[in-house]
């Protein structure tokens, strides 16, 4: 398999219980390696715990742009026998475990042929550090050591990480650091593999998905965050709060996602830009709100960052599998926007949009990730502060109502929901002199009374004024995005939607080299869902392919659906991992050779 | 400033001739013309039920929420525009049955509100099934074999967890009724006003001369201290009444069960909240130094 070439990136993994801090020591990692101008992708998988279960942490590291993880493994730090057991087949042959012999025995894998083995008494050189659950520190400091990375970078990313403790512990740690990259140093100086800085890069940001949407949704001007936890949405909610008081955002941990989903909906009332986030499940709670969104015609912003279901599912494992329940969510119609983030960079970008969406339709909008996305950081570059807008649609935030005669009726009141052509009222904030409206979870008229919408043609009109709307948002989301070469072109056309687009920018890389022509397209907004482009992508190739993160094929479902048309082939995942780039380079190869 | 006749709108009444909303209603829009508020000042909020259709009959800023979600769409409303005094309509099925969740933790965080629940005892909109708040044994389509369950004791409730403010009032005595809704608005804190609001087609048992003979007034009591939580716990325990107790065996007060003079409200924790939150999306926010972080 033409993977990058051997020595060109680094690929470690750390593995070990639950409570070892491998995640904290894994970021810290990462952070040193950005700080040196390379680029990173990191990878948290773990179970649904506090202390003990099989934890690892795995980081990539390149000198090049990189866009997803990867399944093999240079170097893997084994804190306990158990990461010896399930992920020495990962090691790439010449690759390296270090590993503690006191910890972890040898028995039943050393010597081997294919591995060379790195013991280092992590463990022993931790307690003299100051205390043993700085193991880990000890081992990113030899694992440093073995690729000849400087030690520079490391020890400040550690005194970063421990800013806000008292200041020995950040020294302890850089003393463990540096006894592991000693020890290593003095005995390991013939490991094939180095790893250098690169000197005089622009400043990257590394962040996870979730940290991209909160940063959207602060820089889009948001001033009320609810929600419950829920893996993995609960650091969105982590991150709001950390910035509530200087940001000037009121959140609020909800005593369920039912309560969100009302308070969000009333903030929106009063004009705020209000937004919450779940799971799949938390979602499944607010789903009769988000209806009360619709027929209301709320502005509000949406995050359902899904996980395997149904049900409790797998908490912390990721899947693309509530595709079609976002689109559908609810009783009754109305028209939603969704929008499907493929990394950290889409998801900042897509945040900020959803906002303006909202305003402009008066209606909900949903931005749809995974755990892939909410977990794992990635080094992007600076996100463009200069491209942020702000469009709040046909809103009136202050004065007099009767200065927008085109809102009234003949006796001068106000009509929130007047029928429009665009289907898009004016709205005025409550506040605004004369400005009395009812917002309705029932079907309403013009001014938004119940008593009257049970009238046929009041709900007539009212039904399609609002589905007037999705029309509208044709018009105003983002476009479906290229990569790759032309589809007519192709060997083999790829449509996806969402984080499966790290792993088959990756692959189509991989691909390159091989003579494989590959056009992909990311359906950047799911709904509407844009048929014409899809439509012409599909018809323009030869043979075309869709790859999701479900076993029944929504995407492909909904391609058939509004496009009336078919794809040739197709790649699931659905056992609670990413799509990783290997699998997919795998099964492009054969598509296109099958051509 | 408006007067009732501004805020009320002259549609034709969806309640039963009779109903106890018309009183409560009557009371309510009495005290905002005396309160001098103008319609900017307040917005109003609704669940789902009888009193719901209320939504309709009033000339406000306001909204008309999902059954039993009326609290956390007001509690949106309220923790994103301080200049808006917050009033929740709620029903006994909507607010105590279906939202009891949110009527615990609205209690406890003692949101700047005025919450009053049309407490019928009974299922009206749906045709009369029991509520979480009729009486045990009553026999009703959903409980043919009669109640089952104690009701739940809403002011008990709202005492024990450590509420600022709340009354009971009768949906019979409009002047007492205006007291109360007075006091509540006044209050500065989550203002609990269960009244009780007999449904004259559904519920048989617990009429207005039922109740007439029965309530009595707490301020009417000697020695009732409405700031010692632990009487008021008290109290709350005797509005619990069975469905053949005589009127002298069985009393209901009525008033302020108990008060807190100075509250430590929700948005009094939230120093952020010192502008309408909607000035935030002005223009975007300069997040660069946030961005250092990462």
């Amino acid at each position: 398999m033409p993977l990058p070439p051997r020595g060109s990136e680094l690929r470690i993994k750390i593995g070990g219980a639950a409570g070892l801090g491998i995640k904290a020591a894994g970021q810290t990692l990462a952070r040193s390696f950005v700080a040196a101008g390379l680029e990173v992708f990191d990878l948290s998988e773990y179970p649904s715990l506090i202390r003990g279960g099989h934890n690892t942490y795995t980081l990539r590291v390149s000198p090049r742009p990189i866009s997803s993880h990867v399944e093999a493994v240079d170097v893997l730090i084994a804190l306990d026998r158990e990461t010896v057991d399930v992920h020495l087949d990962e090691v790439v042959d010449g690759g390296a475990v270090i590993f503690d012999p006191e910890v972890t025995s040898t028995e039943g894998w050393l010597p081997s042929p294919r591995i060379r083995p790195v013991p280092v008494p992590l463990a022993k050189f931790a307690k003299e550090a100051g205390g043993p659950i700085m193991a880990n520190t000890v081992a990113l400091g030899a694992a440093l050591g073995l690729v000849h990375f400087p030690l520079m970078f490391l020890v400040d990313s550690l005194r970063e990480q421990f800013a806000h403790k008292k200041p020995e512990i950040a020294e302890q740690n850089a003393a463990a650091a540096s006894v592991g990259y000693g020890y290593i140093t003095k005995l390991a100086g013939d490991f094939w593999m180095a790893v250098e800085p690169l000197p005089g890069q622009p400043k990257r940001l590394l962040v996870d998905g979730n940290e991209a949407v909160g940063l959207g949704a602060l820089a889009a001007g948001i001033g009320f965050y609810a929600a419950y936890p829920m893996t993995p949405a609960s650091s969105i909610l982590h991150f709001m709060a950390a910035h509530e008081r200087e940001a000037g955002v009121v959140v609020k941990h909800t005593e369920d996602e039912i309560a969100a989903m009302n308070m969000v909906v009333g903030a929106a009332f009063t004009g705020t830009r209000a937004m919450c986030a779940s799971a799949g499940g938390g979602f499944a709670l607010m789903v009769e709100a988000f209806g009360m969104a619709g027929v209301s015609e709320s502005a509000v912003v949406v995050g359902v960052l899904t996980r395997p279901g149904p049900a409790t599912g797998l908490p912390t494992w990721t899947e693309q599998s509530d595709l079609r329940y976002v689109i559908h969510a609810s009783q009754g119609e109305f028209p939603r926007v969704v929008l499907a983030p493929g990394d950290r960079s889409d998801a900042f970008e897509l945040t900020w949009k959803a906002f303006n969406l909202a305003d402009q339709l008066q209606t909900p909008v949903i931005i749809l990730g995974d755990s892939y996305l909410s977990d794992n950081r990635q080094s992007v570059p600076m996100f463009d502060l200069d491209a942020v807008t702000i469009d709040r649609g046909k809103l009136v935030a202050e004065g007099d109502v009767a200065d927008h005669p085109e809102a009234l009726a003949e006796d001068g009141s106000y009509l929130r929901y007047k029928v429009t052509d665009d289907g898009v009222s004016l709205r005025v904030l409550p506040g605004v002199k004369g400005a009395q409206q009812l917002g309705n979870s029932y079907e309403h008229d013009e001014y938004g009374y119940g008593q009257r919408g049970e009238a046929a043609e009041v709900r007539a009109a009212q039904n399609e004024k609002r589905m007037r709307k999705l029309e509208l948002a044709r018009t105003l989301v983002p476009a479906p995005a290229t990569f790759g070469v032309d589809p007519a072109e192709a060997d083999v056309a790829v449509l996806f939607f969402g984080t499966t687009k790290g792993p088959v920018l990756e692959a189509m890389r991989w691909l390159e080299p091989d003579g494989v022509n590959v056009a992909a397209m990311q359906v950047v907004t799911v709904w509407p869902f844009p048929a014409d482009e899809v439509r012409a992508f599909l018809g323009a190739a030869e043979r075309s392919i869709i790859v999701e993160g479900n076993i029944t094929g929504q995407l492909r479902g909904l391609v058939r659906e509004q496009c009336l048309v078919d794809v040739d082939d197709e790649l699931h995942r659905y056992d609670g991992r990413p799509f990783s780039p290997e699998m997919i380079y795998a099964k492009l190869t054969e598509v296109a050779h099958d051509a | 400033m408006p007067k009732v006749a501004d805020i009320q709108r002259a549609l034709e009444p969806t309640w039963c001739p009779g109903c106890g909303n018309y009183n409560m209603q009557k009371a309510l829009l009495e005290v905002l013309e005396e309160s001098g508020m103008d319609f900017e000042d307040y917005a109003m909020v609704w669940g789902i039920g009888c009193h719901g259709n209320g939504a309709d009959f009033y000339r406000a800023q306001g909204f008309h929420g999902l059954h039993g979600r009326a609290l956390p769409l007001a509690t949106g409303i309220a923790l994103t525009n301080p200049d808006l005094k917050v009033i929740v309509n709620m029903g006994d099925g909507d607010g105590y049955g279906i939202g009891g969740n949110h009527f615990i933790h609205s209690v406890r965080r003692n949101i700047d509100m005025v919450a009053i629940y049309h407490n019928n005892q009974i299922y009206g909109l749906t045709t009369g099934q029991a509520s979480p708040t009729s009486d045990q044994f009553m026999q009703t389509p959903s409980t043919p074999g009669g109640v089952v369950e104690e009701p739940v004791n809403p002011v008990g409730v709202a005492v024990a967890q450590g509420a600022t403010f709340v009354a009971r009032g009768f949906a019979g005595d409009v002047e007492h009724l205006k007291s109360l809704y007075r006091q509540a608005l006044d209050h500065h804190g989550f203002s609990l006003v269960d009244v009780y609001q007999p449904c004259v087609t559904w519920n048989k048992v617990n009429t207005f001369k039922w109740f007439r003979d029965r309530v009595y007034k707490l301020e009417e009591l000697d020695g009732y201290d409405p700031t010692n939580r632990t009487m008021a716990f008290e109290k709350s325990m005797s509005t619990f009444h069975e469905l053949t107790c005589a009127p002298d065996e069985c009393k209901i007060p009525i008033g302020v069960f108990y008060r807190e003079a100075e509250s430590f409200t929700y948005q009094d924790g939230l120093p952020q909240l010192d502008r309408p939150m909607w000035k935030h999306a002005e223009a975007p926010r300069d997040i660069s130094k946030i961005l250092e972080a990462y």
